[in-house]
């Protein structure tokens, strides 16, 4: 019950507060931006947070990201161009709602739905967190190491088309994750004799670099693509909406917001694939499925409580294992790490008021977005269509090298996220996955630390892994994971074959 | 292994076997620890060796290759050149006359021809930055090795 005491601190802090609004704008307009993604901005803006308080830091920016997957919905619905991945699946029903002329009915059915899913990934969040806390304090290195392996296997081979290029992104990210001093034995690995190199490779330029500069390279090729909003209906009895509307959608909403919760809690799999699971899952079960695709209010509903339900449970391996479950997650381990404090299960020792309070700047955030939202969607859009893309993307171009240069004060650091920028366009244009990347690099070090200490307190060498029945379970589940993918797209690929699609 | 068909494949299961290749060969030089134990090569070998794997399975399952839009590598390779000028400009010039070299080179790679908005941005740009990152936040610019702004205006 930690939760009450922590939001009477949080509303009753004027600054906090500020921080917890600008961020539901901040996170909302770039999400409705086709091309930006929460994480962008959440890189793009990590240097500035290093000036800041740890709380407001980390609230600023974990509201961005809750913001910022609702903010995708406006894009999706309002100019037919999905604003994140996961929105989508909003698209499919968003956009023919809004050549209806029901674009501000559609956006109201998002944002409560998305309100809705998000306040019980929080909930869940809030009363189990504690509870995996005090599971993974006893967990030792074997089984560690094993959590780590399967979240490679899974985050490598799940997310994106291609499972092989996925699996190698994420090979890479542990590649690059080794470069500078081995942490125990001092070893210099891959530096190649440079003293840049000895340090290691930083990860907020890199990060700026995937998801900031890789976004304007491909935002370059994609300069001539106009973006143009569904004009709306004036027509209220179209666009206002009853609780009798809104009800045959509550089904869904729920349902949506446990699929998107659990999903969520799985490191790698992110609001994307929870989307067009809940997508699919509504369709199945819904009593009108043949208007599914053609303007349902509830083919709108059930992706946007998924979408948004991932984003408190995704924080549940963060704080418990210090297993980033989203790129987010991978972000906000750097601003932690900055301001100190150590992640993983004691943080619910040392910092628990702090995380309580964290959660607290959730909830607050998600009645700000959602109050914005339901009364301003429209007028964001609109915003929007204003922003000249060519002269947006030039702007970021250069906020992102400042950026980078900021977090240590060095131009090496700049040059990697240069490096980084293109190998991210490169990752985008040939199937393979930026986030499982990015996500294997922060996972390495503690990965590679386990799996050294799990040696050391073995007699048997590799066999520990298999004699702890704990982490044998979290080996068979990454292998499973592993063969249930290939074979899904085997299935595909025969389907394909069988239809003549090649 | 794909759901539908990714771009070249033949070019990348090679690069990955040969970057592979090449990452194990360096990992076996990693040193030994103090009693000989191979701690520090493991995961890099891991890595470098699952790569080698991924590339054969890469070159294994090709099947047919989709198009890759090349129409724009050009815009691509340019902004490449902009964005490695601009780090060196810096280093040798300092922040100020790089970025307002840069601003109007980004903003023209863009599309924008507009001269007044070119000029205006490679006076606004520096000058934003700087009292945004330099002078409100605090951090210390990264100064020119043979020319800087600074000297002359004292901007410190």
């Amino acid at each position: 019950m930690e939760i009450f005491p922590a939001l009477a601190s949080v509303l009753t802090d004027p600054i906090l507060l500020g921080w917890v609004l600008l961020a539901a704008i901040v996170g909302m307009v770039v999400g409705a931006i086709p091309g930006l993604t929460a994480s962008a901005a959440i890189a793009m803006l990590v240097p500035l947070t290093f000036y800041m308080e740890p709380l407001p830091a980390l609230a600023f920016l974990y509201v961005i990201g809750k913001s910022g997957r609702y903010g995708g919905s406006i894009a999706a619905i309002l100019f037919n161009t999905p604003g994140t991945a996961a929105s989508a699946a909003t698209q499919i029903d968003g956009y023919p709602l809004a050549r209806q002329g029901k674009a501000s009915k559609a956006m109201k059915v998002a944002t409560i739905s998305s309100v809705i899913g998000d306040f019980t990934g929080e909930i869940l969040l809030i009363v189990g967190v504690a509870w995996i806390a005090i599971i993974a304090l006893k967990l030792g290195p074997p089984e560690l190491f094993a959590v780590y392996f399967a979240a490679f296997i899974v985050i490598g081979s799940v997310i994106g088309k291609s499972v092989t290029r996925g699996l190698a992104s994420a090979a890479l990210g542990v590649l690059v994750a080794m470069i500078g001093l081995d942490p125990i034995s001092s070893t210099e690995r891959f530096t190649f004799g440079s003293f840049d190199l000895t340090n290691g490779i930083s990860l907020v330029p890199l990060m700026i670099g995937i998801f900031v500069l890789g976004e304007v390279f491909t935002q370059i090729e994609e300069k001539h693509v106009k973006v143009e909003m569904m004009p709306d209906s004036k027509d209220a009895a179209r666009n206002g909406l009853s609780f009798a509307e809104y009800q045959p959608c509550l089904p869904h909403v729920f349902r949506s917001s446990f699929i998107g919760a659990f999903i969520g809690m799985l490191p790698g799999l992110g609001s994307a694939i929870a989307a067009f699971v809940a997508y699919g899952e509504g369709k199945r079960r819904a009593k009108n499925p043949e208007e599914w695709g053609h303007g349902a209010l509830e083919g709108v509903a059930a992706p946007e409580a998924a979408n948004n339900a991932v984003s408190g449970p995704s924080m549940a391996p963060l704080l418990t294992l210090g297993i980033p479950g989203s790129t987010i997650g991978a972000i906000l381990i750097g601003v932690f790490l900055i301001h100190g404090i150590q992640i993983g299960p004691t943080l619910f020792l040392t910092s628990r008021d702090l995380v309580f309070a964290l959660f607290a700047c959730g909830l607050i955030g998600i009645v700000m977005y959602g109050l914005i939202g339901y009364f301003g969607a429209a007028f964001v859009g609109r915003f929007i269509t204003r922003i000249p893309t060519n002269v947006l993307y030039p702007i970021i171009f250069l906020t992102s090298f400042v950026a980078a240069y900021t977090s240590r004060g060095n131009l090496f650091d700049v040059y990697v996220m240069v490096a980084a920028g293109f190998a991210g366009w490169l990752m985008r244009k040939l199937d393979f996955n930026p986030a499982a990347f990015v996500i294997s690099f922060v996972l390495a070090g503690g990965a590679e630390e386990t799996f050294r200490q799990a040696l050391l307190l073995s007699d048997n060498g590799l066999l520990i892994f298999v004699q702890r029945p704990i982490a044998f379970g979290f080996l068979l589940i990454g292998l499973l994971a592993l063969i249930a993918r290939v074979r899904s797209v085997k299935r595909a690929e025969r389907l394909r074959t069988e239809r003549g699609l090649g | 292994m794909a759901t539908g068909s990714s771009p070249a494949p033949l070019a990348v299961g090679v690069a990955l076997i040969l970057i592979g290749i090449g990452a194990t060969a360096t990992s076996a030089s990693i040193a030994l620890d103090q009693y000989g134990r191979w701690g520090a090569r493991f995961f890099p070998l891991a890595g470098s060796l699952s790569l080698i794997v991924l590339g054969l399975v890469e070159l294994r399952s090709m099947r047919g290759s989709a198009a890759l839009n090349r129409r724009y590598l050009p815009l691509i390779l340019a902004l490449l050149f902009l964005s490695v000028a601009y780090v060196w400009t810096i280093s040798v010039f300092g922040y100020l006359i790089a970025t307002a070299i840069a601003a109007p080179a980004a903003l023209w790679l863009f599309g924008i021809r507009n001269p007044v908005g070119l000029g205006a941005a490679a006076v606004l740009c520096p000058a934003i930055y700087h009292l945004i990152f330099f002078q409100l936040l605090g951090v210390f610019p990264p100064l020119g090795r043979w020319f800087d702004l600074m000297d002359v205006i004292g901007g410190y």
